[in-house]
């Protein structure tokens, strides 16, 4: 065991909240208050006819984008915890290497690609978009989530079994704990990249905040298109702050 | 004395354990080609094909041969003891079928295609893809549990891949995809030609850049924190949402700025996806430039200057050919990601592969996709296992040196 | 009371552990000794079924471990590893209350018996209960250690080479700890260890494993006294041997009375080891001491001439206390 100099302990600052608060209370204003900025994208865009995006209010679009991407998320975390888990147990030692080396993968596929290929497979809308994006978030949660158990203390296990805990004590009590940050940079991993892949969705048929993105790029109307990469991207932030606070929270226990 | 043990007992007798994996790949592939669509038959372009199940595709013949070559491997997969040359035999049960898959859409071509149509086409039915799928995930599988080279997975797939593609050019004229190809040729190599060189500017330039800024934060430590936290910011905004909010700027710039037009500088095209694209490759290359620098061990750089070496010969002798490997592998995950994130840019109008995604997806024509979707997807995987293979060349010249 | 009975561990086609029978009474601490590798923590571990054995027979208290549940049984015996195997998400308190919670003890009981334990093990309530593992040095985690494998008041207590990875000085004040515990608590014990030297402090009973098999059991003396081959021999001390097995004798069963002769000047405690005796005799260039009891007075007296002589018969020895 390697002793290294020792991070102060678990000291919950709410000041750490502060930078995703930031984000969210940006992105709320960026939502609410577009329709007032008129004169500001006005400049941006001096010929066109209309320069706030108006076919749905910014509010409806972060909705819809945040249900593809949550309903997503929900399937991939449970899922992908569940695969992970299988897949580390003594009866599906089997399927390990395969899953490994499969979610090692992932990252290759562009996510472009893959939601090209859903597709054809699944058809346009809200639906195929959900799978493609379920599909390809599943590959990071599944990857760390091996990964984070692998890389528990077989010692700790092993002492764990010795004074008496069953299999799902030692589960939920030591190995997913243990693993629990490594997981969750998996699920940051995944939202992140889905959030990015959802927009992306626009493209094929379903209505989300990438729609004033390529309504403006069809339209040669930049006033669209920096609305809409303003509010993804603020979306974006926003998570990803948030998941920060939270690694570092958990982190801050084991070191 | 028997003992009734609850835990499992690793006896002297070796107990019934099948490889499940393949089980388990093999049932779905059963299930895939008696289940789905085999092939669909489309008029034209643009209505969708009518699909046909596997014995009206390749006749009942077909479909029983596909069946007993996924059943054999079954049962070598089920023999009760795991030896190396079930699972060669398993293997080259799987690419068997992965050959013989471009004459089974022969075959459906000649039967179900009428050949006064011109405009008939045949597509590839989710049959196909599901087990073609599946197969490759077999071949990953039994090369993990006979512990072959890469290498010689990788000949064995191009190999494969070449036999497909010499079927398609030769003889599988009325395949949808090989239609779409043939309308646009000259569009699909200089796509690809676009494609290459955005992604290999964009690569090149951020390696010199990322390389040079990681080592001005290894300079100057300050940098550090700040540097890391602008370029991790900036990996978190989507690429849709970067491209759109470089448009604006350069826009204006190309508008007012008489000499950056001249440069060919515009709000649409190449510019902001380029700078897009090097904003994001350059994470990756300065994390791991950093890291790689960082991870050398002190002790060999104490007896690098013990020996005499002057801080410059310990740099270019003994830290730069030690952190190689690391530094490639950030290479490869930039390569990779720019691959992905050209076809993005596609929607700005930088044109490569991407182009044909979106194209297609705005005239409904899956064809077309895939025209543009299947090389990408080869292209990634082509750079990841080829510079991937390398790092693991250099890794292996360090540990004999 | 462990007993193991012609017991076996094969894994696939190597032979682990080979025919190994020996009995623990209750109370007696038992230690495994061998170089690594020779299937002694594969003995222990089959002890509480973290590995099931392939053939013979283990009981514990005269019943086959096969007829316990093996949760329950792993509950009802404490287990000590080098690494600790602490948890490293909770804190010492946490950790230390892990099996009485397994149990289904009230809080309120285990709150006080993680105190109680603490307190025995020298690790003061105020300052650890709240520490996290990797805030303890090596001796402070594997007090923790112990003290969890304690927790629940078990009969039986399976030490892994508990203090293999710890600086000699360390290792030291645990064994003392351990050896005052065991004078207190007098546990069932079962101690792997490679160090010889560990054994031979702790243990009332020896078993020299090589190879799966057990090349020679008994009690520290005997096994110090008549080593079965030369193996046992190396693990002894080889040319040592005979230092050893005075360090384990004491002054007082070896002296004369005092004789009429004029006492010699150099005085020992009675209590001391013939090990400190024959240092003192090389310290002062003397070949007899005069023995003193707890008040300085003379009550016997030890010649280097009998020392040497009785060395090898003795076999009351061993009155250590224990």
């Amino acid at each position: 065991m390697s002793r290294k100099p020792q991070p102060s302990l678990s000291t919950y600052h709410p000041a750490q909240l502060l930078v995703p608060v930031i984000w969210v209370v940006l992105l709320a204003l960026a939502v609410v208050a577009m329709p007032a900025t008129e004169a500001v994208f006005r400049w941006l865009a001096p010929d066109a006819r209309q320069v706030i995006y108006q076919r749905a209010d910014f509010i409806t679009l972060l909705g819809r984008h945040l249900f593809v991407v949550g309903v997503a998320a929900l399937f991939t975390v449970s899922v992908g915890l569940l695969a992970g888990v299988a897949v580390t147990r003594q009866w599906g030692r089997d399927f390990l290497p395969l899953a490994t080396q499969v979610a090692s993968m992932g990252q290759t596929f562009p996510p472009v690609a893959v939601l090209a290929l859903a597709v054809p497979a699944l058809g346009f809308g809200t639906l195929p978009i959900i799978v493609a994006l379920v599909l390809y978030g599943l590959l990071p949660i599944v990857r760390n989530t091996i990964a984070g158990l692998k890389d528990v203390d077989l010692a700790t296990i092993s002492s764990a079994r010795g004074m008496g805990m069953t299999d799902g004590q030692i589960l939920r009590q030591v190995e997913l704990p243990l693993a629990a940050p490594v997981i969750l940079a998996g699920v940051r991993t995944s939202i992140t990249i889905n959030i990015a892949t959802a927009a992306l969705g626009s493209t094929v048929g379903a209505s989300n905040l990438g729609d004033p993105i390529i309504a403006g790029i069809i339209n040669t109307n930049m006033a669209y298109v920096v609305q809409g990469a303003l509010v993804i991207a603020l979306l974006a932030l926003s998570v990803d702050s948030f998941f920060e606070v939270l690694q570092r929270r958990l982190r801050s226990h084991t070191a | 004395m028997p003992l009734k043990d609850a835990l499992p007992t690793q006896g002297r007798f070796s107990q019934w354990r099948p490889n499940w994996v393949i089980l388990t790949l093999g049932l779905a592939m059963l299930a895939a080609v008696w289940g789905l669509p085999t092939v669909s038959v489309a008029a034209n372009r643009i209505v969708s094909g009518t699909g046909y199940p596997v014995w009206q595709a390749l006749s009942w013949g077909g479909g029983a041969l596909a069946s007993l070559i996924i059943l054999a491997m079954m049962v070598l997969a089920s023999h009760p003891e795991r030896t190396r040359l079930s699972y060669v035999a398993q293997f080259a049960a799987m690419v068997l079928l992965l050959l013989l898959m471009p004459f089974g859409l022969m075959a459906a071509s000649h039967w179900l295609v009428d050949a006064s149509q011109p405009q008939a086409r045949l597509g590839i039915g989710p049959a196909y893809w599901v087990v073609m799928f599946l197969a490759l995930l077999g071949l990953i599988e039994l090369r993990l549990r006979l512990s072959l080279a890469r290498g010689w997975m990788a000949l064995l797939l191009i190999g494969i891949g070449a036999v497909w593609l010499g079927c398609a050019a030769l003889w599988l004229d009325s395949l949808a995809l090989v239609q779409e190809f043939q309308v646009r040729e000259a569009q699909f190599y200089q796509a690809i030609r676009q494609h290459l060189a955005l992604v290999t500017i964009a690569v090149s330039v951020s390696i010199v850049l990322g390389m040079g800024i990681a080592l001005l934060m290894r300079r100057f430590y300050r940098l550090q924190r700040g540097g890391f936290a602008l370029l991790n910011f900036f990996q978190t905004v989507p690429s849709l949402a970067l491209f759109g909010l470089l448009l604006a700027p350069l826009a204006w710039l190309s508008a007012n700025v008489p000499f950056a037009a001249q440069l060919g500088i515009k709000g649409i095209g190449w510019t902001p996806a380029l700078i897009a694209l090097i904003i994001y490759s350059l994470l990756p290359i300065v994390r791991n430039t950093y890291v790689a620098l960082e991870a050398v061990s002190p002790d060999v750089l104490d007896a690098a200057t013990g020996m005499g070496m002057r801080t410059s010969q310990r740099f270019w002798q003994v830290r730069v050919p030690l952190a190689l490997p690391i530094l490639l592998e950030g290479v490869r995950i930039t390569m990779v990601q720019a691959i992905g994130l050209t076809a993005v840019a596609a929607l700005i109008g930088a044109g490569g592969l991407g182009a044909f995604i979106f194209q297609g997806l705005g005239q409904a024509a899956m064809d077309m996709v895939l025209l543009g979707a299947l090389p990408i997807l080869v292209m990634a995987l082509a750079a990841d296992a080829g510079i991937g293979a390398l790092a693991a060349q250099l890794r292996r010249g360090a540990a004999y040196d | 009371m462990i007993e193991l009975r012609n017991v076996y561990k094969y894994f696939d086609d190597t032979v682990a552990v080979d025919d190994v029978s020996l009995s623990v009474p209750k109370g007696k601490f038992c230690a495994l000794v061998g170089t690594s590798g020779c299937g002694k923590s594969t003995t222990l571990r089959m002890i509480n079924r973290l590995l099931a054995h392939s053939e013979g027979e283990i009981l514990l208290d005269e019943q086959a471990i096969s007829d316990y549940d093996p949760v329950l049984l792993r509950r009802r015996i404490g287990y000590v590893i080098q690494n600790t195997g602490l948890f490293p998400h909770w804190n010492v308190a946490r950790n230390i209350g892990l099996v009485p919670r397994l149990l289904k003890w009230p809080a309120s009981q285990v709150r006080q018996r993680v105190e109680e334990l603490m307190q025995l093990l020298g690790l003061p309530v105020g300052e650890f209960a709240n520490k996290y593992p990797h805030q303890l040095s090596g001796g402070q985690a594997q007090r923790v250690g112990v003290a969890r494998a304690l927790a629940a008041d078990p009969d039986i207590l399976l030490m892994d080479e508990p203090f293999g990875a710890l600086d000699p000085i360390t290792r030291e004040k645990l064994q003392e700890m351990l050896m005052q515990l065991q004078a207190r608590l007098h546990k069932t014990i079962v101690f792997v260890t490679h160090d010889m030297d560990e054994a031979l402090r702790l243990a009332d009973h020896l078993v020299v494993m090589r190879a799966g098999k057990v090349i020679q059991q008994g009690t520290p003396l005997s096994l110090l006294q008549k080593p079965a081959d030369a193996f046992v021999d190396s693990l002894l001390g080889g040319l040592e041997r005979g230092l050893k097995q005075a360090s384990l004798t004491r002054v007082k069963d070896h002296m004369a009375p005092l004789g009429p002769t004029l006492p010699a000047q150099s005085r020992i405690p009675a209590r001391y080891t013939l090990r400190q005796a024959l240092s003192m005799m090389l310290r002062d260039h003397s070949e007899r001491l005069t023995v003193v009891d707890q008040h300085d007075m003379p009550v016997g007296e030890l010649s280097l001439r009998k020392l040497v002589k009785e060395a090898h018969s003795s076999e009351q020895g061993s009155s250590r206390e224990s």
